[in-house]
């Protein structure tokens, strides 16, 4: 299965047939938008929640909104060291994310078009992987970085990533480029291109779709991780955004608007970005998930 | 097919450096864990190799090992639960909803977001009525302050409590999963069904559930394994407290080799934790292949 067949929510469903069932369809709609309420309520409570004083919040008044906007719960949250942990995900993320991409793209045509003996054995290795707990991980991980020095940098945190990220890439891959007519590549062979050449300049720009389904999975995965962070990170100035949030929610407990607001801070990037990219956030997760 | 014919050198070249950080990363620690489950090491000073002992005392005398292995399979029973749900609003999306894009990218929010916001928002949702809960309050409101609850510091309620913050979570991941399964059911099987006389329900006994298997059984793999990895939620939320009330296999794990200190039994939940989650891919591949035999 191709990544442009996969799913296209424009579609207008054809079995939507208005006019008729018009009782039935109320219902649904109903029931529908009640969904919509339970699973984006509690987000707009939170904001609500951030922006209110302590008084307002233990008054028990859950649904009113907030009768002078405190700002200054915002400024308090952003006291603590939302902007350094913010760069630090930025910089953990994107690095991720480039490593990934390179390497997996390596691995995939490898896998997908040279003629030797191990790629079905590689890929295997890379199926089984996908069903490995990370967390199992975790303590040998801990002991080996101990042991080699890379505990409590950023290098400890990209390592697993794009360690743990390369099964699902790998596959996506490699899935795509099986696809890609070799006639492309014969005539570049009988043109003179060098396999690196070949990669580069026609393998690479074709695979752009599914390097974005990859990046994609790899954002939301790595940005929102917390319990690698929080086991090999000790440093303040390299926490990254999840774990920082996580910090200072649990440190900062009198000023219960002030923590709102650093959730909202917290959730902030990835929902701004989801806000541009919805509809490729969305098929590029699902696009994941049915592959993997 | 493939046909490029190139040297060694090359292959090596593209597929090494991959496959080094892959190994080094994912399979040395596996096999280090498993090896690590035979001693008695705290981590530090000097281990001691005592074969199964460690497994013979997790599976013999751990009171909290099989409550918390009882609580990770819950876990994955709930979580399966809920995708017939989620079929039934994607069915319902696809009848009902010429435009489904805003219903859509509503219900997958909380999917983008972190455990740790979720986590926390939830924590606060689940206050106490007097420190802002909201869903104390609501009870209050509507007069059902009866039902309020400590719920995460009950240890008769508080597993629920996070079961229901992933069910929460993920609802709108398998829903837009079993979406897009539907919508590549080809429209003409319907038009032919409905010349038939199948349509609504009928149609979807006949047609939609029968070409969905294969999708649903991709949102049972990943419920399925996701629920025994269950861990930075409870971590966040509770930490496998109160008095072990929420511990799952992984927190328990995580629990016992960083604040017991005691490594060589942390590593041996570790390794049971691997075999657990190969084999139930196994086992949910071994079903879903005869169903799919059956209905087609």
């Amino acid at each position: 299965m191709n990544t442009s067949s996969v799913v296209t929510l424009n579609k207008p469903a054809a079995a939507a047939r208005s006019g008729r069932f018009s009782i039935a369809k109320t219902i649904v709609i109903l029931f529908l938008s009640i969904l919509v309420v339970t699973q984006v309520y509690p987000l707009l409570w939170l904001v609500l929640y951030s922006l209110k004083t302590n008084e307002e919040i233990l008054s028990g008044s859950f649904f009113a909104l907030p009768h002078a906007p405190q700002w200054s719960n915002y400024g308090a949250a952003l006291e603590g060291n939302y902007f350094r942990y913010l760069l630090n995900s930025l910089w953990v993320t994107s690095v991720t994310m480039m490593a990934v991409i390179l390497l997996s793209s390596l691995c995939a045509y490898a896998i997908s078009r040279f003629r030797w003996r191990y790629g079905q054995g590689v890929m295997l290795l890379f199926l089984i992987g996908m069903m490995i707990p990370m967390q199992a991980t975790l303590l040998p991980l801990m002991i080996i970085f101990k042991n080699i020095h890379v505990l409590n940098t950023h290098l400890s945190l990209i390592l697993p990533y794009v360690a743990f990220s390369m099964p699902i890439a790998v596959f996506i891959l490699s899935g795509f480029m099986k696809t890609i007519p070799h006639e492309i590549e014969e005539s570049a062979v009988i043109d003179g291109a060098s396999i690196w050449r070949i990669f580069r300049s026609i393998i690479l720009p074709v695979s752009v779709p599914p390097v974005m389904t990859v990046c994609i999975l790899t954002f939301i995965n790595i940005w929102n991780e917390y319990i690698l962070a929080a086991t090999f990170i000790s440093s303040e100035k390299l926490k990254t955004l999840p774990f920082g949030v996580n910090s200072f929610v649990s440190q900062y407990s009198v000023n219960y608007g002030a923590i709102g607001a650093f959730l909202v801070l917290g959730a902030l990037p990835v929902i701004l970005i989801y806000f541009l990219l919805a509809d490729k956030i969305t098929q590029g997760m699902v696009a994941g998930a049915v592959k993997g | 097919m493939n046909v490029l014919k190139v040297s060694r050198l090359t292959i090596a070249a593209f597929v090494l450096p991959c496959l080094i950080i892959y190994v080094g990363i994912v399979f040395v620690p596996i096999l280090v864990s498993m090896y690590s489950g035979l001693l008695d090491w705290n981590g530090i000073g000097e281990s001691r190799f005592i074969g199964f002992e460690n497994f013979k005392n997790l599976f013999f005398h751990d009171p909290v090992f099989w409550p918390s292995v009882r609580r990770t399979l819950m876990f994955a029973v709930f979580s399966m639960a809920e995708i017939p749900l989620a079929l039934l609003v994607a069915i319902l999306l696809k009848r009902y909803i010429r435009r489904p894009n805003f219903l859509v990218s509503s219900y997958f929010l909380p999917v983008i977001l972190s455990v740790v916001v979720v986590g926390q928002l939830w924590k606060t949702i689940y206050n106490p009525a007097s420190m802002g809960g909201m869903l104390n309050q609501v009870l209050n409101a509507v007069g059902l302050g009866s039902w309020a609850h400590e719920w995460l510091t009950d240890p008769s309620v508080a597993m629920y409590s996070l079961y229901f913050v992933a069910l929460w979570q993920y609802l709108g991941y398998h829903t837009l999963i079993q979406y897009t399964g539907i919508l590549n059911v080809p429209e003409e099987i319907y038009e032919a069904a409905r010349i038939d006389g199948a349509e609504g329900f009928t149609a979807d006994r006949y047609i939609t559930f029968p070409n969905v298997i294969p999708i649903f059984k991709i949102s049972i793999v990943l419920a399925f394994i996701g629920s025994l990895q269950a861990f930075d939620m409870v971590m966040v939320m509770t930490g496998g407290g109160p008095a072990h009330a929420t511990d799952v296999i992984s927190t328990h794990m995580y629990n016992m080799s960083f604040l017991s200190m005691k490594y060589g039994y942390g590593s041996s939940i570790a390794a049971f934790l691997v075999v657990l989650c190969l084999a139930a891919t196994f086992v949910i591949n071994l079903i879903f292949n005869k169903l799919e035999k059956r209905f087609s």
